[in-house]
């Protein structure tokens, strides 16, 4: 069985994932790999050992990793070998196979164009934000937490 | 009315990382389309790199744009998109109060972005 693994730096703010669970999906509907799932570095769930945990579990052969980077920076040179080393030590019979990040891509400019004909005046500028909060975990990491912004824990005195 | 595409992109401790960045934007002032749509773009930085969003503004508005179109150049729901963006270019509004500034989906939205995830994920099996 091959499976994708989008690799993700992960992220203290409920509802970061929108974009890429979003790719995960669209990647599933595309049908060209068994399985796709997301793993993150740090804060996010699901960790990425764990993704890959539950992946091999399931029968996974040979696992793509593609980075969720625009830059093949420290996260994508440093980070992901380690913790790509840690997958082989525990799983030596899963091939993993590291594709490169985003970088450079014609389409990248077709989703800048995009972008810029989608604009929205002022009053639309914290959509994101709403919708981040519509993810509510609720973590006490989240930059949201306590504040008015978030839907569970409004205030850090009352707790629910 | 005359419309800037501004690129709001992180910025880097280490400029060289913004180079594959720069290629994207060189490739869209390329295209007819865009350069019709946007016919002034600029990049400007949040942290680390010049010129700040707000100088990548003034440029934007000296070269006569009526309209700035905002794009964060940047692929999660954070901080920065959720809140130092919009913040940026509210402070921005305030100062021009002519000129009419909008912001659009940062790129990590897009489902062009799922298109070249899936070909990284191709290119990496067909020469494995």
């Amino acid at each position: 069985m091959d499976a994708l693994v989008l690799f993700s730096h992960g992220s203290l703010l409920c509802g970061a994932g929108e974009a890429l669970d979003a790719h995960a999906e669209r990647l599933r509907a595309r049908g060209d790999f068994d399985r796709v799932e997301v793993g993150y570095l740090n804060y996010s769930e699901p960790p990425f050992l764990d993704t890959v945990a539950r992946i091999v579990e399931a029968g996974a052969k040979r696992i793509v990793v593609v980075p969720y980077f625009l830059v093949a920076g420290y996260f994508v040179t440093s980070s992901l070998p380690k913790i790509l080393n840690e997958a082989r030590a525990i799983y030596p019979e899963v091939e993993f196979i590291v594709a490169d990040a985003l970088r450079h891509d014609a389409g990248l400019a077709d989703a800048l164009l995009d972008a810029a004909h989608s604009a929205r005046p002022a009053a639309q500028w914290r959509e994101p934000l709403a919708r981040a909060a519509a993810a509510c975990r609720p973590s006490p990491q989240c930059p949201l937490y306590g504040t008015s912004a978030c839907p569970k824990v409004p205030s850090p005195e009352a707790p629910t | 009315m005359s419309n800037a595409l501004l690129v709001m992109v992180h910025g880097s401790p280490t400029p060289v990382a913004n180079e594959d960045m720069f290629r994207v934007v060189e490739d869209l002032r390329a295209r007819s389309d865009a350069a019709e749509a946007f016919p002034v773009v600029e990049v400007g930085f949040m942290e680390c790199n010049e010129p700040t969003i707000p100088e990548a503004i003034e440029r934007c508005i000296a070269a006569g744009a009526t309209r700035v179109v905002a794009v964060p150049y940047f692929l999660h729901t954070g901080t920065h998109v959720c809140g130092d963006l919009p913040t940026l270019l509210e402070e921005a509004q305030a100062r021009y109060p002519a000129v009419e500034f909008l912001m659009g989906d940062y790129i990590g939205l897009s489902p062009r972005v799922t298109e070249i995830l899936a070909a990284r994920a191709e290119a990496a099996t067909a020469s494995a």
